[in-house]
């Protein structure tokens, strides 16, 4: 009874029978070409990673200054020494706040720049992933900062060459 | 109801692995899921190189963003996700080819083209409708999309979905028909 209510929905569903065709197997292995585009990318997190993890003091501290001196609104003044946690919490706050504020400005980007976004976001989406996992994570803060301002940077020489082309009209 | 191709069960264990960037852990699954995913691929697009490349994509895709997957539903239905969708796109960026019509398979098969209508199988009617409505009618009939999937998957109506997928069949009903009525006049002109 069950079979033939299962059968009848099941013909209902696919009257063809299309489902009866065979799986299709690929002309060849792809896995190799995946390997080495997997390890590629992972090189390339791990460079971000570290270098962002080694440059974390001084960058810290230029970005205080930058955002004190240079957009007074954004920053509000911070005082704190960069490496505790609510110091950087706050410094992630005001970068998000630039990078959305560029978002809006620039215009098209070229492949590589795009590219190069679409890491930093995908990496910054990762560290979220953590985050909510270890709220407090010291370490995992620092990163997201050091990403952001990355990301940050990107933006803000799309921006200087997308003015140089206007100017030069 | 049968399954879709895509069900296949994945442990934890080789999951957390892979979410870790573990290489192996990463093959076996792709060793897992290649053939359901070029298949679809396949499905959708017909042709085995573009089908290729749309699972190669996928499946890095879906190594990349792992750490994003939450488990809170099957794998099997995310990475069906992102192929689906890479294989769409794909329909997007290439160049707009129109279906054959009926009456064009008609004219091929009965001007002499008789290994057209000899080989006139399902899987030969599938290649011959157009992209969409095969993609639409795979999805539905085949990997159980609902009509509000379709209609977000190509970002068109319900009404859309509807309307392809029965074209789809009674084109598909029409050209097994035509096939099995020429066998039949084979067979009685041999006999």
């Amino acid at each position: 009874m069950r079979y033939s209510k299962v059968h009848i929905m099941q013909k209902e569903r696919d009257p063809l029978n299309l489902g009866s065709l065979p799986l299709v197997a690929p002309p060849s292995d792809s896995w190799p070409m995946i390997r080495s585009a997997l390890v590629k990318h992972q090189r390339r997190r791990r460079v971000i990673r570290y270098s962002g993890s080694l440059l974390a003091a001084a960058a810290m501290l230029t970005l205080t200054v930058g955002l004190f001196i240079h957009q007074p609104t954004l920053a509000p003044a911070p005082v704190a020494a960069p490496q505790t946690l609510d110091s950087l919490i706050v410094l992630s706050q005001q970068l998000e706040t630039r990078v959305r504020s560029y978002r809006s400005e620039v215009g098209g980007m070229p492949t590589n720049s795009l590219v190069y976004q679409v890491e930093l976001e995908d990496l910054i989406a990762q560290v979220d992933d953590e985050l909510s996992m270890r709220p407090d994570s010291l370490e995992l803060w620092s990163q997201r900062v050091n990403l952001l301002l990355d990301l940050s940077q990107l933006y803000q020489n799309q921006l200087r060459r997308d003015y140089q082309r206007m100017a030069s009209l | 109801m049968a399954n879709s191709p895509f069900e296949i069960e994945l442990d934890d264990l080789t999951l957390a692995r892979a979410r870790r960037g573990d290489l192996d852990a990463c093959e076996r699954i792709f060793r897992k899921f290649n053939q359901p995913a070029y298949s679809v691929a396949y499905r959708v697009c017909q042709c085995r190189e573009l089908a290729q490349e749309i699972t190669q994509e996928a499946f890095i895709t879906v190594f990349r963003k792992l750490g994003q997957f939450r488990g809170d539903a099957p794998f099997w239905g995310w990475l069906r996700r992102v192929v689906v969708n890479h294989a769409i796109s794909s329909l997007r960026r290439a160049p707009k080819a129109d279906p054959i019509e009926l009456q064009d398979f008609h004219g091929k098969a009965e001007s002499a083209s008789d290994q057209v209508g000899l080989a006139m199988d399902l899987e030969s009617a599938l290649a011959v409708l157009g992209a969409q409505d095969r993609t639409i009618v795979w999805l539905h009939d085949v990997e159980g999309y609902n009509h509000r999937e379709i209609a977000d998957l190509f970002g068109k109506t319900e009404s859309f979905s509807k309307t392809r997928l029965s074209r789809a069949r009674s084109q598909l009903r029409d050209l097994l028909k035509s096939r099995e009525s020429r066998g039949l006049s084979r067979n009685a002109a041999a006999s």
